[in-house]
């Protein structure tokens, strides 16, 4: 569902993003972890088309991000780590926002809006204007938008910055159903736990340069640690890579 | 004191590490030059306007001086008047609105120092340009008055307590006025107060049609025009005092200069210490409200989007958000009464203009105004695009990553903000035009040839507004509006005037030869006729080419540029 071929990314003479292969299935729930600096908004945000690749190519359901850009984010649901909206609309008109320009029917997106802005209690300031929201209301704002159109994949950057306790054992739960549903999840997260949790598989980035992937119990084996979390398999890592 | 200067460092420590900046930024030196330039052009331009101008009252017999004076009077009132209204802005931005504010409240400093600390910084931040600007004048008159040493020396010393005493009144309104009103809606009300108040004064002083003050007809007797100069100001005014001050140093009495200057003074020590036990009382608890949540002005369902079901889903959806997010914004309504008023003086200015008073033969220069009107009203529209087109971009602000994510392309993105402005500002200039030649009575080929030419450059206009704006955004600006003030803004007026004059310039030629021909009703040769097709052919080339290369420049640089 997810292909990254060679991906690479130079700002300059620093390489953010050095050579990056990955496959992510369709139904998996993939984590990408590392340390400040690593790559990993870098490479989310040439996922989500935002920043476009020095080498190597981004491809989407089968659709190359480069040549039909436009078609590849239309499956995509995008969520950036900063809730940085449009301030003057209200909570409601954002969503309506969203779906007119993914093209969400208007039947559709009247069920849809309502189904989400109650799932993120939000239904109380939907007609509020967005910048008397606060911090964890906005990104939960993002999240029912980006989940309006269906995509076949999220792209979820920090997903639980902001958000109070209740809200990301929710978020963390609808990641999985949707991901069951045949949804491919994307997330990059400095929250170790949220990605023993919620990923079936978890990426390590360091330096621009993938240094592992799998499941918990395979980035133990490559970190050589028995019965350890993945705080103290992710320490391993980094610092043998180091 | 020490932890006054440790707040004022994040504002002086910028500016010492310019060096750093230069060494990252390559064109930086050549934008430094070009804008110390532009502000070295009007400096010096200022001066020498002032020079002559008080050379000239000097030179006039029983009322130069008076005139001299009185002109001294309104710089001074003038300048405070603009002093107090930047202030209050700058001090609610500065005391209220900054983002820093909340992590230098979260520090061991207590609140009365963080507002010492950002008054200072208001004060100086509202006041430089005006002082800089007036500069010029105040030496131009020490240069007329063969003033010495002591004039300028007390001018300077007059002036800091002006500055001081404008911001201390300023400051203290906002810091009562925020008790009352949320600092966020007080800035838009008193922006909007602030506009309808020049619009009103700038409506009734060009309505009372003030070229006839030369006129001597209008006037019974030159006593009744000097006794109404020699009427003196408020004694209450700090602008007075400072007057006072600067009059008796013209003159040369060093005792009345002192005194007024020192009266300037102690009214500002008094002010500051008022200002200061105000602050201690009230400026946290001002600041504690500014952090509670906006509710809405008003809650109304004009623009639910219905009235735009005909256009695609991407367009509509930005269509409907620019004009809810433009209509939300209440420092934009006072950009519209801004508009209304100068679109009101322009066109009663055509209203007035003396033609039948004219030497020229009211026909021709009906018709010539009427030409030289095409270039005034797209000059007019260059200044509207520059408020309106050129910012279209930046105002996406940080939220411009969802364009980037949408499944919209960038090109689509800027032709849907092209269309969002390009509608208002053709209906709007066409008014412009029409109107006036209506009011000139010009023949009909004038009228066809004004509204055409408006019509093929309107686009190209707002095609370099939305283009060079999105080549060079800012989105992270705390006013994009004032994003044209940039070198891509000033890049974009620059172009826009070369394009305007290349036009009416090309078309001029073949416009005298037809308008002459209509006139003595003679027919044109086959040259003159190959002419005007081929200056046709050329308007509507540049024409083309003014809407798709910034269009394309813009798209490139945006596509480029990393968020």
């Amino acid at each position: 569902m997810i292909e990254l071929t060679n991906l690479t990314k130079k700002y300059g003479d620093f390489l953010a993003v050095d050579n990056l292969n990955l496959t992510i299935k369709k139904g998996e729930v993939f984590g990408f972890i590392g340390p400040n600096g690593a790559g990993k908004t870098t490479t989310i945000k040439m996922i989500g088309g935002i920043l476009e690749p020095t080498a190597g190519t981004v491809s989407i359901a089968g659709i190359d991000m480069q040549k039909q850009p436009q078609l590849a984010k239309s499956k995509i649901g995008f969520i950036p780590d900063r809730p940085y909206l449009y301030e003057k609309l209200t909570g409601k008109e954002f969503l309506k926002f969203t779906a007119d320009l993914y093209g969400v029917p208007e039947n559709v997106y009247a069920v849809k809006a309502k189904e989400n802005l109650e799932m993120f209690s939000l239904a109380d300031w939907s007609d509020e204007l967005i910048e008397s929201y606060s911090h964890g209301m906005k990104q939960r704002l993002i999240m029912s938008a980006a989940l309006l159109h269906d995509p076949q994949v999220i792209v979820v950057d920090e997903p639980m910055v902001g958000l109070d306790p209740v809200a990301i054992v929710m978020v963390k739960d609808l990641l999985q159903r949707l991901a069951r549903k045949g949804a491919t999840v994307f997330m990059s997260t400095h929250t170790l736990k949220v990605a023993e949790d919620t990923c079936d598989r978890i990426g390590v980035i360091n330096s621009g340069r993938l240094i592992a992937v799998g499941t918990t119990a395979d980035l133990q084996r490559e970190a050589k640690v028995t019965h350890a979390d993945l705080e103290h398999v992710f320490l391993s890592l980094t610092n043998t890579a180091n | 004191m020490n932890d006054i200067l440790t707040l004022l460092k994040p504002r002086i420590w910028p500016l010492t590490n310019r060096r750093l900046r230069r060494r990252s930024r390559c064109g930086s030196k050549l934008k430094l030059f070009f804008f110390a330039s532009i502000g070295a052009i009007f400096w010096c331009a200022v001066f020498v306007v002032s020079l002559r101008i008080l050379s000239y009252f000097r030179g006039i017999e029983e009322v130069g001086d008076i005139l001299g004076y009185k002109l001294l009077s309104m710089i001074l009132i003038v300048s405070f008047a603009l002093l107090i209204f930047s202030s209050i802005l700058t001090s609610l931005s500065k005391l209220y609105l900054s983002r820093d504010l909340m992590l230098v409240h979260a520090m061991p400093v207590p609140s009365y120092k963080i507002f010492i600390a950002r008054w200072i910084d208001s004060t100086v931040e509202s006041s430089w340009m005006v002082i800089i600007f007036t500069l010029p004048i105040f030496c131009a008159y020490g240069i007329v008055y063969h003033s010495g040493a002591f004039y300028y020396a007390n001018t300077l010393m007059a002036l800091v307590p002006l500055i001081v005493n404008a911001s201390a009144i300023s400051t203290l309104m906002v810091v009562i006025a925020v008790i009352l009103i949320p600092a966020t809606r007080l800035k838009s009300i008193f922006i909007l107060l602030g506009i309808l108040f020049f619009v009103v004064i700038y409506l009734a002083i060009r309505l009372s049609r003030p070229e006839l003050l030369v006129d001597p007809e209008v006037f019974d007797t030159v006593m009744v025009y000097i006794t109404s100069l020699q009427t003196p100001s408020s004694p209450f005014l700090p602008s007075t005092w400072a007057y006072d001050s600067i009059r008796a140093g013209l003159s040369g009495t060093f005792s009345d200069g002192l005194f007024h200057t020192a009266l300037s003074w102690s009214f500002a020590a008094t002010m500051v210490f008022f200002l200061v036990v105000v602050a201690d009382a009230m400026y946290f608890k001002g600041f504690s409200k500014t952090q509670t949540a906006a509710s809405r002005l008003f809650k109304n369902r004009l623009t639910d989007g219905q009235y735009f079901n005909f256009l695609p889903g991407p367009v509509k959806s930005f269509t409907v958000k620019e004009i809810k997010t433009f209509l939300r914004d209440q420092t934009q309504w006072s950009q519209l009464f801004l508009i209304a008023a100068l679109v009101i003086i322009y066109i009663y200015n055509f209203k007035v203009l003396p033609l039948d008073k004219s030497p020229i033969k009211t026909v021709y220069l009906q018709n010539l105004l009427a030409f030289m009107n095409m270039g005034l009203a797209l000059f007019v529209l260059t200044a509207f695009s520059a408020r309106f087109a050129y910012p279209a971009v930046s105002l996406e602000r940080q939220a411009f990553w969802l364009v980037k994510s949408s499944p919209l392309s960038l090109r689509s993105f800027l032709w849907i903000k092209f269309f969002i402005y390009y509608v208002p500002l053709l209906i709007l200039s066409e008014i412009l035009v029409i109107t006036t030649n209506l009011l000139l009575q010009v023949t009909p080929f004038m009228m066809v040839l004004s509204t055409i030419t408006v019509f093929l450059l309107v686009p190209g206009i707002v095609a370099m507004g939305i283009g060079f704006g999105a080549a060079y955004p800012d989105f992270k600006a705390e006013n994009p509006t004032q994003t044209v003030t940039s070198f891509g803004g000033l890049i974009f007026m620059i172009v826009c005037a070369g394009y305007i004059a290349l036009v009416i310039g090309v078309e001029a030629g073949p416009v005298y030869h037809l308008f002459m021909a209509d006139i003595r009703g003679k027919s044109l040769t086959y040259a003159t006729w190959a002419w005007i097709l081929v200056s046709f052919v050329i308007t509507f080339t540049i024409s083309l080419l003014a809407i798709t290369l910034p269009m394309r420049y813009g798209e490139n640089r945006l596509s480029r540029l990393l968020i």
